[in-house]
């Protein structure tokens, strides 16, 4: 391990080396540090220094140094405050006097004291509920009723229809929004026999005009209408269904769980129907009311209600 | 030289760094697949199968301990072990048992902190997921590891420690107290896998981001300039740039990376002191880290053609420029007006590539291309393949990089974009939705990394089955020195 212990001269660069000699080969210039480096690093320093003597910066005793930056904004108590540059002082000031959030708060005030029909026909305010309730629909809705309110067949109900299960007013779909829903409908495979479900599933099928045995649908009709199917405690003898029970109109050709298409065979159509009463319905839509406020539940509902007039 | 007498793959022992060295190369193709797989899932969600433990939040932590403790890991132990006994021309010390020891003890518990994530079994840690059983295992090691270190050196028979053996030490120490403080935690029970941290609320998350930057600062950065400043100059058989730099960056570097670890808390419950103090000292990180990335690049000076002709020195090099580059990029984002675009987009996740790809993956590969020849006596079986793999890993990260620029910065402007009416113009899933093409590029970018792994698994692969048959017809000739 003869190691040097003398300075080289490189002859590529001149440079000296330290004279150390590690593992044969390795060895150090004694370069100085380059100039630029070592400023920039200077600069760095002053920079930082800056830094602290503008902002909260290093921690003493049980407090900080607070900085020459100061932020003032209003209190919750409405008072003016001047404190040293702070995150929450920042973020106060900043919806208070902020551009966009003076102008988001201004159309909330003004679509909070409007009723339903008044935001409707005002242009200005309705192009302002498109903006904001699309922000709210696609953070809150879409998960479920998709982009767009078009849903998913089967489970979730399509918001773009003017087809309502528990109604389409402003203070329907307010009541959807802030309570929730649990739609509910029995399944009825231990109740009918094959028969029984045969003959109600042509009859409502016969209930949208879709072709179907007439005479089983007259037979169906009055399991329907009776206490054998008790069907007509929901649907109604007229099968438009009870909005106050979430129950499907039957005769508008609109269908939510099954895919009944009216070119499609009549036998598919029926097996569809027949398998929808047999296992019955659950569906639920989650409350919001614990969610979103009062004026974001109001914008949603007339959103979804411009949804629905597309 | 007087040891030259003393054939080399006998003075030290080489058998553990031959080990580590292919459990790097095993755990790097493993970590790396896994990377790609949740890239994939991002871009294309039926990958997940409906599986829970292949989902994106379960295999995320097996792809990032796979990658840094796993390949990194691996790695260092490895060249750690090559370069004390080198630069100390000292057998390391603990004879057969206690680097063994360290090598099946690291790779157990990695691989059953693994196991563990894809059933949940998790701190939530970010990079110290394993729970409370795998901690206390990986404290023996590191404890074991830096007995052996420190031992190794203490037997130097060098007047001088070599600068590649401080920035080692630094590494093992910082990773002993980061590793230990931020693990603790009270299990359940003593049958039970899970635990609860000692830490609450902002003490909790500031404790956890200490160690998360530390982990960067000082597992994948201070370690791997360690591993730079030996196969550097090695490679371009050339003295280092500059002693004086070396030591002003290593003690500059060592004291600044402990207090920037909450700029990864901005603009959350933390005081505003404390997010001062992380921005102030990230920038003051910048220069110490480019003393790092000079003194490499600068020890090429009087040797720059190796950039045209050696591969090896092409990754070299090219790790230190993307060093350069993502230590540039890093103080810039943890100043607050950028944090507050750039933070919790995916311009974090392509600033961590630019530095785990571009610099701690080349660095390990180039120096594996150096020392594996080296350790096992022979030559390289293709520098032809070396290339392959060189452009192979560059165009990976560079898509890889560029594609979470667009992604992060576009999701970042997006999130803060208002129309005329005061509102946020888009809803986070219009973010999702924009980043999707940037994800399938990101993924594609992954998998020329990982294909440029393979090449390198199957080179050296062929390099040691060559050594091997080499070696009966050289057993009674006196070996040549590596």
């Amino acid at each position: 391990m003869a190691q040097s212990t003398q300075p080289i001269k490189d002859p590529l660069t001149g440079a000296e080396t330290t004279g150390h000699v590690w593992d044969d080969t390795l060895q150090e210039f004694n370069n100085p540090l380059p100039r630029w480096w070592l400023y920039a690093f200077y600069g760095t320093i002053i920079f930082s220094i800056g830094y602290w003597i503008l902002y909260p910066a290093w921690p003493f005793a049980s407090s900080f140094t607070k900085g020459f930056n100061t932020v003032t904004y209003q209190t919750a108590e409405g008072q003016e405050k001047t404190t040293h540059w702070s995150m929450r002082a920042l973020f106060a000031k900043d919806m208070q006097e902020g551009e966009f959030a003076v102008k988001q708060r201004q159309y909330l005030e003004k679509v909070a004291a409007t009723p339903y029909d008044q935001i409707a026909q005002d242009p200005d305010m309705s192009a302002f509920v498109r903006s904001y309730g699309a922000s709210v629909f696609n953070d809150n809705c879409a998960a479920c009723h998709q982009a767009g309110g078009k849903g998913v067949l089967g489970k979730y109900p399509s918001l773009a229809d003017n087809d309502w299960l528990w109604g389409g007013t402003a203070d329907a779909v307010q009541h959807t929004i802030t309570y929730g829903r649990n739609g509910f409908m029995p399944a009825f495979k231990e109740t009918f026999n094959e028969e029984q479900l045969t003959q109600v599933s042509n009859y409502v099928l016969s209930l949208s005009g879709l072709p179907a045995d007439a005479d089983a649908a007259a037979k169906g009709e009055r399991i329907f209408n009776t206490e054998t199917g008790g069907c007509y405690y929901c649907h109604t003898k007229v099968g438009k269904g009870l909005q106050s029970q979430g129950a499907a109109n039957l005769t508008d050709k609109v269908w939510t769980i099954a895919t009944i298409d009216a070119n499609a065979k009549p036998e598919d159509n029926l097996t569809k129907i027949k398998a929808v009463i047999s296992n019955g319905v659950q569906r639920q839509m989650p409350v919001f009311g614990q969610r979103l406020n009062e004026t974001e539940i109001k914008v949603l509902t007339n959103y979804v209600q411009q949804l629905s007039a597309q | 030289m007087a040891h030259s007498a003393v054939v080399s793959s006998e003075q030290y022992n080489y058998d553990i760094v031959k080990k580590f060295a292919i459990a790097a190369i095993v755990w790097g193709i493993a970590g790396m697949t896994a990377g790609v797989y949740i890239a994939s899932e991002l871009a294309w969600p039926f990958l997940n199968f409906d599986l829970a433990q292949i989902t994106f939040g379960r295999l995320r932590p097996v792809h990032t301990s796979g990658v840094i403790f796993g390949f990194g890991g691996n790695a260092l132990f490895a060249t750690s072990y090559y370069i004390v006994q080198r630069t100390c021309q000292a057998r390391l010390i603990g004879g057969k048992f206690w680097p063994e020891f360290t090598f099946w003890g690291w790779n157990l518990a990695l691989a059953v902190g693994g196991i563990g994530y894809l059933f949940g079994i998790t701190q939530g840690r970010e990079y110290a997921e394993p729970e409370w059983y795998v901690d206390l295992a990986i404290t023996v090691v590191w404890v074991v590891y830096f007995i052996l270190y420190t031992g190794t050196l203490m037997r130097r028979n060098q007047p001088h420690i070599y600068v590649a053996n401080w920035f080692f030490m630094s590494f093992i120490l910082a990773t002993a107290l980061l590793h230990i403080f931020n693990n603790l935690a009270m299990p359940i029970s003593l049958t039970s896998v899970h635990s609860y941290s000692l830490f609450s609320g902002v003490q909790d998350a500031m404790t956890q981001w200490w160690y998360g930057h530390n982990a960067v600062g000082f597992f994948l950065t201070a370690a791997f300039l360690g591993m730079m400043y030996y196969f550097v100059p090695k490679q371009a058989g050339r003295p280092v740039y500059s002693y004086r730099l070396s030591i002003v960056h290593f003690w500059a570097l060592s004291f600044m990376y402990m207090w920037v670890g909450t700029h990864h808390l901005h603009w959350t419950a933390i005081p505003d002191w404390t997010s001062t103090l992380a921005a102030t000292f990230s920038i003051l990180l910048l220069m110490p880290s480019w003393g790092g990335m000079i003194n490499g690049i600068m020890t090429l000076s009087g040797a720059w053609d190796k950039l045209r002709t050696d591969p090896i020195m092409m990754f070299l090099i090219t790790s230190l420029s993307f060093y350069g580059m993502s230590t540039f990029e890093g103080p810039m984002m943890s100043l607050k007006s950028v944090n507050a675009l750039s933070h919790y987009t995916d311009w974090t996740v392509g600033h961590v590539h630019s530095g785990a790809l571009g610099w701690v993956a080349m660095v390990s590969i180039g120096s594996f291309y150096h020392m594996i020849p080296r350790i096992w006596n022979t030559t390289l079986y293709s520098t032809k393949l070396v290339y392959n793999h060189f452009f192979l890993a560059t165009i990976g990260v560079i898509l890889y990089i560029t594609s979470m620029w667009v992604a992060g910065i576009g999701q970042g402007l997006m999130l803060r974009a208002f129309d005329q009416y005061g509102n946020l113009a888009f809803s986070f899933i219009e973010t999702v939705s924009f980043m999707h093409v940037p994800y399938i590029f990101r993924a594609i970018g992954g998998m020329f990394f990982v294909a440029g792994m393979l090449v390198m698994a199957y080179n050296i692969y062929m390099t040691i089955a060559r050594a091997r048959q080499e070696v009966p017809a050289t057993t009674t000739a006196t070996p040549v020195q590596a």
